[in-house]
């Protein structure tokens, strides 16, 4: 336990907001415009991927939408932006889009030079191995002496070649440039493994898998042997949408760690646990510091549902791709995603 | 793999030289000469003054790997010994550049008050201390449990969800003053005195009456609840921010990459791309921060990497013994992570 923020914290804070020029530049004009520009990738299946009917649906946009519903309490006020690799920083760092969902990568250099700010983590990826069942392998640790298919000159080879090395195994590589030619050596047969990250590699699995074999003929082994933290990217200058941003993905995080769902919230509004109350704004205080709708995590919640909820339905057990939640697991449940606290 | 960066770098370098607020806090603490840091008042292992007056702990060396990142010297550091009331004030009316002071990272603290946290240096959470004699080696274990905790606290509130989502039963001993809780714990009125984990592995070394030792009491491993304690920072310069957060993440990723204060002077030498990257031997992070390129070795060198910091002040090495848990290298099933150095 540890004591609460005392009063005199409280006057000087007003004074600190109103007085903080660049507090909510970014936020008023999102306001002021009605909808939330979200770039998001050019598409990949279960993060981000317009439907039939130009509906955009995945991971990476449920917390587009998230952000939707805390400021307007509607999920749908959001306008997506398409944008490769080579576009999307440009595009967040002009104004042209408020926030990028584009599977990026949180590193170093972006995080500083590039007056970006990462503002959490909505998926660990990272590089895994996929294998065709017939090999008979559970683990990379019995991957000794495998023919490996991997792209040259990559991050992802230098992984794969330390991996082997600090687990006293040896591999043959298959270098192949496109990733097209590296699916079609590894359904061929050219090598045992593929290995590049854990979400391509289900992506392969449940979109590339040549007849008459089928996706379950191929495993994705539990080994994550590198780090890709994808997060949300918003630019410098305005802490309070920076903030909205960051606490709309861990309200998606806390609402599951506390049972919150899209089909019991409003029930968990008669919940008599404090921390509930106050998550849902029953007892009010968390939108106020947020200078948003007390109702913020209950819009979210109703609207786009717990990130289990969203994970099992975009990339998870209920969707074509079913990657296993591993690193994506909460923290209660042996994985990486963990909220600080509300209050 | 993902991209890098591609051409956006160019109009990188205009916004971060264009942006007025962009390091007007670093500007002052280089003009100073060192950075001033508010700290607890006194918790043993996290930070305390020795008897030479020299501050020691997990919470100082936040503070120095700072300084070793700035100044290439870890001992730039004016420390202010602050109270929980007065740490927010001290840091919003800027007395002080930057907290490593136990606080928990909560949602009001990280928006109303106009503050930034930097990366979690210690994930503490309500834990459970008994006696060993009770014979109990899970929390799960404690049904009908007579539990000692202070009144109108979350700590209280915790306690009956936990017991209450288990479908166990306790019987509360509800004291005010802390002193007053240990006492009656360690005269055995209770079963169970529970608390953050790192207050009862202090209190288990520091406060055990005469005629028992530390020994006879355990810490069980559950946490049940999240008190992420991480440095804060006032809005309005995010690369000062960006070097507390990215020095913080430096140390763990050091510890990944078993990259130690006595060896890194070999590890100069490593050929892997990622080590020579952190350590400025392949330049460009330094860069980014706006430091000197070896401001990654500087902080190993001079203050250790993660692990060797938890183990000295807080950890085997030292006299609280408290496990690792979930300050682990994730790898190591804990939840200290980095995002990558590049």
């Amino acid at each position: 336990m540890r004591n609460t923020l005392a009063a005199t914290a409280a006057s000087i804070v007003a004074f600190i907001t109103s007085s903080t020029a660049m507090a909510g530049k970014d936020l008023d004009a999102i306001k002021a415009r009605g909808a939330l520009n979200c770039g998001v990738g050019i598409g990949t299946a279960g993060f981000m991927l317009a439907d039939s009917q130009g509906k955009w649906r995945g991971l990476s946009v449920d917390v587009c939408r998230a952000v939707a519903a805390a400021i307007f309490g509607d999920a749908e006020k959001v306008k997506y932006a398409p944008l490769t690799s080579q576009q999307r920083f440009t595009a967040v760092q002009s104004g042209e889009v408020d926030i990028v969902m584009g599977n990026a990568t949180w590193t170093l250099t972006r995080d500083t030079a590039l007056g970006l700010d990462f503002t959490g983590v909505y998926y660990y990826d990272g590089q895994s191995f996929l294998v065709p069942k017939t090999l008979g392998v559970k683990s990379a640790r019995e991957l000794g002496g495998a023919t490996v298919c991997v792209a040259p000159g990559t991050t992802t080879e230098l992984n794969l070649a330390d991996y082997f090395r600090a687990n006293k195994m040896t591999f043959k590589p298959v270098v192949i440039e496109k990733v097209d030619e590296i699916r079609a050596a590894f359904f061929a047969g050219r090598c045992d493994v593929y290995t590049t990250d854990a979400s391509s590699l289900a992506a392969t699995r449940a979109a590339n898998v040549p007849p008459p074999r089928t996706f379950d003929d191929f495993v994705i082994l539990p080994e994550i042997i590198s780090k890709e933290p994808l997060g949300p990217v918003v630019r410098h200058g305005d802490s309070q949408f920076a903030d909205i941003v960051r606490w709309a993905l861990y309200a998606m995080v806390e609402a599951e760690e506390h049972g919150i769902t899209s089909k019991n919230v409003d029930e968990m509004l008669k919940s008599d646990n404090p921390a509930i109350k106050r998550i849902l704004g029953v007892t009010p205080g968390m939108g106020k510091a947020l200078g948003i709708d007390e109702r913020w995590v209950y819009n979210i919640v109703k609207q786009v549902g717990n990130y289990g909820e969203s994970f099992d339905r975009n990339v998870g057990k209920d969707s074509p791709l079913k990657i296993d939640r591993g690193l994506n697991r909460l923290w209660s449940q042996g994985g990486l995603q963990y909220s600080p606290p509300f209050r | 793999m993902h991209k890098t960066l591609g051409v956006s770098l160019g109009l990188a370098v205009l916004l971060a030289s264009g942006g007025a607020m962009a390091g007007k806090d670093l500007d002052a603490i280089k003009a100073k000469g060192h950075v001033v840091c508010g700290v607890p008042t006194g918790t043993a292992g996290f930070a305390l003054a020795d008897s030479q007056g020299k501050w020691v702990g997990l919470d100082v060396d936040v503070c120095r790997a700072v300084s070793a990142a700035i100044f290439g010297d870890s001992e730039k550091v004016k420390y202010v010994p602050l109270t929980a009331q007065q740490r927010f004030t001290a840091l919003q009316s800027g007395e002080v550049d930057m907290l490593s002071n136990n606080t928990t990272w909560t949602l009001t603290r990280d928006t109303a008050l106009g503050f930034d946290f930097g990366a979690v240096t210690y994930y503490d959470g309500q834990a459970f201390m008994v006696s060993k004699k009770l014979g109990v080696k899970s929390a799960k274990e404690l049904n009908g449990a007579t539990i000692c905790v202070q009144p109108g606290t979350t700590t209280e509130l915790n306690l009956a969800d936990y017991f209450r989502a288990n479908k166990m039963t306790f019987k509360p001993v509800v004291i005010e003053k802390v002193e007053e809780v240990r006492a009656a714990f360690f005269s055995g009125r209770c079963d169970v005195y529970t608390n953050d984990s790192s207050a009862l592995y202090s209190t288990r070394v520091a406060n055990v009456p005469a005629g028992q030792s530390p020994d006879d009491y355990i810490v069980l491993p559950e946490i049940i609840s999240k008190e992420p304690l991480a440095p804060v920072m006032r809005h309005g310069d995010n690369q000062f921010v960006d070097i507390v957060r990215w020095t913080q993440y430096a140390m763990i990723e050091a510890e990944e990459y078993g990259i130690t204060s006595k060896n890194v002077d070999e590890m100069l030498k490593s050929e892997n791309p990622a080590i020579k990257r952190m350590l400025g031997v392949t330049p460009g992070m330094g860069k980014a921060l706006g430091v000197d390129e070896k401001w990654a070795y500087n902080i190993v060198k001079l203050v250790g990497n993660y692990g060797e910091s938890f183990d000295r002040h807080v950890g085997k090495d030292s006299i609280l013994k408290i496990d690792r848990g979930l300050n682990r290298l994730w790898s190591q099933g804990g939840l200290q992570y980095a995002p990558p150095i590049r």
